[in-house]
């Protein structure tokens, strides 16, 4: 099947929809969010992990509400019930400081952790795409030799957990000890090699199928047509019938980006420190679960509708008029 | 009782509206000034017409003209901005909607058979789920229906395992076993296959010999010509010439009318 | 037991016992000895996927159908929450769940029994943690299946339900929803195998599921590693590919003879 990851885009694209009065504001934040992103891990590079706002304030705002609220709560008189619900207010925006105190304080963290999250998806969309294009290519048009091994190839990878896989690569075939010399820049240990692997063999598996069924989609005639001009049959595959296929293929491309910022979380099971594992480290740190995993749902969130919006932009760049312009799946 | 029982008994009984003090003159359906816009867009620009029982009127017009959303007024499956429409003296808009749209059928150029359900399941379900009968009632109505159109035979075939023409006379079966007073019909030829056009014409010929009354959306003017008692042609959203078919085919008042039946019976002989 | 030879998921722990495995390399021995283990594990995400897959269509059925014939707040707030539920890793949902959702989930643990697998134990909290997350995950895919079939059947089909008489009530219960449902089992497949392979992820929450008595035991055994993963894993393909064969089936069974979908 291939529209396995399809309703995730579906869904998301729909999102700048269903709020119309929230999408200014969303690209808004959305701008913020990565300008913030990119300056943090340039002064991560630089060396500096300190807070760019003082952690102090809002903690100082925090404590500020819970007293007051506390105060009132506490006062009586024909008031007390009135003053009861303000302080419930005053409990919730002392929540909130305390929230955005937090957040600023293990922000520098996650942002570190959020870097090889891109990494992984960049690279693993990337590589795995290098070999999904041959892959798709040699089920729709190959042997039945290789038809099969492609085939082969696809169902196992898509048959199986991804965590399995990493297991396997990372546990069974000790895959990190191959790659002990490379640990340099920004991929400060052996297991994120062993984490792009996973990723790039595993998306070349999905991607396989999103581009055969896109290539599939394209009518058998282009093919036709481009033998009667003379093409060869790879001539008229490349020249013809992949660039129209591979545009059907973007939104699949879009689920496959989209799956790969959640499930490089998965990473985290393999020792690598991305945005999951850096958030559960501070949550072992302070058992301040709820302010954790709600940040860090946040930044997914952040992460994924971006994601969402740079492939619809990329989808109308190259879009052709009358082609590629499918709704859905 | 409504005044069709006398007569011939080949069409379906009437509902059980009794004319409760109604002037016996009145009607079946009458539309007094009706207009209608999709928002700036103005559809319908003050319809008014009569018709009564076991009439057929055919209308024509060009495209965007509104005869489908004028269709699609009287069963109420649009909303209407001004006007009234009554039907057996009463206002639709009056009414219970789903009350109306059993007394009106109506049949459709997309032909919308339930993908779902057999021809024979696809005449049952509105008998079983609006009019309440039991399972074996509705079999023997819907199966009397389906011999009436001349499925009787395909009764177990899905829509897709069918024909066009097949459909559409599934469609025109599932309209009549509800006992409509009035049927409608949307361009119910403009889906289909030249050669599958004549078996839908005929049926609905037979119904309207048999006294139905009809509004009929259509081009087939052969149709028109031997089915209609009042022709209708509607340009703009208003009705530009109404009068016997022979009158306009023959004699039409408006340079319009002539032009277009003209152009239609041009382009209907190269077809 | 006795029912056991006629699956290749059936395996009989005492025959196992019994078998002379020294032909054998002594790692696969290793696998083929704690086959009761990881039968239990096997137990556990087959239970897993159920109660995830069954609590993500009861909610997931209503969400999609507000989502196409609902308004206002309660269709933004559907909306909403699905954007969210899908934008967000399952893992983080689970341990989510498990740590911080104020729910309050029995402990202990309570047995079951599956034909071919046998008796095991199943730790409730944790169980009931994974259960919801992937369950409202599931619900939020689930109903951009079901709104996605809702809107592909035909505005005609919903026409010419109310023509002859049908409430709108009426027309989605009699003709829209039979249409969507045979329409959706393609989606449903894929999020029913999205759900098993995602069963995984409870690994994080401590679930004693098939992965975390695999982890359980290459750590114990550490020569054996690739051997359990790949054993684990040719299991997981098993059961992907039967259900995906099973939908496929039951997709042509209800599939309208000469329809389209």
């Amino acid at each position: 099947m291939s529209g396995e990851r399809s309703t995730a885009r579906q869904a998301l694209s729909n999102a700048g929809r269903q709020l119309p009065a929230g999408r200014s504001l969303g690209l808004a934040v959305g701008a913020l969010f990565w300008c913030w992103l990119v300056v943090r891990w340039v002064a991560i590079w630089l060396g500096s992990k300190e807070p760019f706002f003082p952690a102090t304030f809002f903690e100082g705002l925090a404590t500020g509400f819970r007293n007051d609220g506390l105060v009132m709560q506490q006062t009586g008189g024909a008031l007390a019930p009135v003053l009861d619900f303000v302080a419930g207010v005053w409990f919730l925006f002392s929540d909130l400081a305390g929230f955005v105190a937090f957040g600023v304080e293990y922000l520098p963290e996650l942002a570190e952790g959020a870097w090889l999250t891109v990494v992984l998806t960049v690279t693993g969309i990337l590589f795995g795409l290098v070999i999904a294009v041959p892959l798709s290519v040699a089920r729709v048009y190959g042997g039945p030799v290789t038809r099969g091994l492609s085939l082969g190839y696809i169902e196992l990878l898509r048959g199986t957990p991804l965590l399995a896989q990493l297991f396997v690569l990372y546990f069974g075939l000790n895959l990190s000890q191959y790659f002990r010399g490379f640990t340099f820049g920004v991929l400060p240990s052996a297991a994120v090699w062993v984490a792009i692997v996973g990723f790039t063999v595993n998306s070349a598996a999905y991607q396989a199928e999103y581009i055969r069924a896109a290539l599939e989609s394209v009518e058998s005639g282009q093919l036709t047509a481009a033998r009667a001009i003379g093409l060869s049959r790879t001539e008229g595959i490349r020249h013809v019938v992949l660039p129209q296929g591979l545009r059907y293929a973007i939104p699949g491309w879009t689920n496959e980006l989209i799956y790969l910022i959640k499930y490089s979380s998965l990473a985290a099971f393999i020792t690598v420190v991305e945005l999951f594992e850096s958030g559960r480290i501070i949550a072992s740190d302070t058992f301040a679960y709820l302010n954790i995993y709600g940040m860090l749902a946040l930044f997914y969130l952040a992460l994924v509708l971006s994601a969402t919006l740079f492939m619809g932009w990329v989808e109308n760049r190259v879009a052709i008029p009358g082609l590629g312009v499918r709704d859905g799946r | 009782m409504s005044e069709r029982t006398d007569g011939r008994g080949d069409v379906s009984e009437p509902s059980s509206t009794a004319e409760d003090g109604r002037s016996a003159g009145d009607p079946l359906l009458r539309v007094e000034n009706l207009q209608k816009s999709y928002g700036d867009e103005t559809v319908l620009r003050g319809i008014d017409f009569d018709l009564d029982r076991r009439d057929v009127e055919v209308i024509i017009g060009p495209s965007g003209s509104g005869k489908s959303t004028m269709l699609r007024c009287v069963n109420r499956l649009t909303e209407f901005q001004g006007g009234t429409i009554s039907l057996d003296g009463e206002s639709v808009m009056a009414m219970n909607e789903n009350e109306l749209r059993r007394r009106v059928g109506m049949v459709f150029q997309d032909i919308n058979l339930f993908a779902h359900l057999t021809a024979l399941e696809n005449v049952t379900l509105g008998l079983r789920k609006v009019l309440d009968m039991s399972k074996g009632d509705a079999e023997d109505k819907a199966m009397s229906q389906l011999e009436r159109v001349g499925l009787a035979p395909q009764a177990a075939s899905y829509p897709a395992e069918l024909s066009g023409g097949q459909k559409q006379r599934v469609g025109i079966a599932r309209a009549l076993a509800m006992d409509p007073e009035l049927l409608l019909f949307d361009e119910p030829t403009s889906a289909l296959d030249p050669e599958l056009v004549g078996e839908v014409l005929e049926v609905m010929r037979d119904l309207a010999d048999g006294g139905m009354t009809m509004l009929v959306v259509t081009h087939e003017m052969g149709f028109a010509r031997r089915a209609a008692s009042s022709l209708m042609f509607l340009d703009e959203g208003k009705i530009v010439e109404r009068g016997p078919p022979e009158q306009l085919f023959d004699s039409p008042e408006r340079d319009r009318t002539r032009e277009f039946l003209a152009r239609l019976t041009t382009i209907s002989e190269e077809a | 037991m006795v029912l056991s030879s006629a699956s290749p998921l059936v395996f009989d722990p005492i025959a196992a016992q019994a078998l002379p495995l020294e032909w054998l390399p002594p790692d696969w021995q290793f696998v083929v000895r704690n086959w009761d283990y990881l039968a239990g594990g096997l137990g556990v995400t087959i239970v897993l996927t159920a109660t995830s897959i069954l609590l993500g269509f009861l909610a997931g059925f209503p969400m999609g159908a507000i989502e196409v014939y609902g308004s206002g707040p309660l269709k933004r707030l559907v909306s909403t929450v699905g954007v969210v539920l899908r934008a967000i890793p399952i893992v983080v949902i689970l341990v989510f769940m498990f740590f911080v959702a104020p729910i309050p989930f029995p402990s202990g643990e309570f047995g079951m029994w599956l034909p071919g697998i046998g008796s095991f134990d199943i730790g409730l909290s944790a169980f009931a943690a994974a259960t919801v997350g992937l369950g409202l995950r599931s619900a939020a895919y689930q109903a951009q299946i079901f709104r996605g079939a809702l809107q592909s059947v035909s505005g005609g089909q919903m026409e010419a339900a109310r023509s002859v008489g049908m409430s709108k009530l009426q027309a989605i219960r009699h003709v829209i929803m039979p249409q969507a449902l045979r329409r959706s089992i393609p989606g449903f497949q894929n999020e029913f195998t999205i759900v098993l392979k995602d069963t995984s992820v409870a690994f994080a929450i401590g679930l004693a599921e098939l992965l975390k008595r695999s982890y359980d035991l290459f750590v114990e055994s550490t020569t054996a590693v690739l051997e359990v993963i790949l054993f684990i894993s040719i299991l997981y393909f098993i059961m992907t590919f039967v259900t995906n064969r099973t939908l496929d089936y039951l997709g042509e069974y209800y599939a309208i003879p000469g329809g389209e979908g």
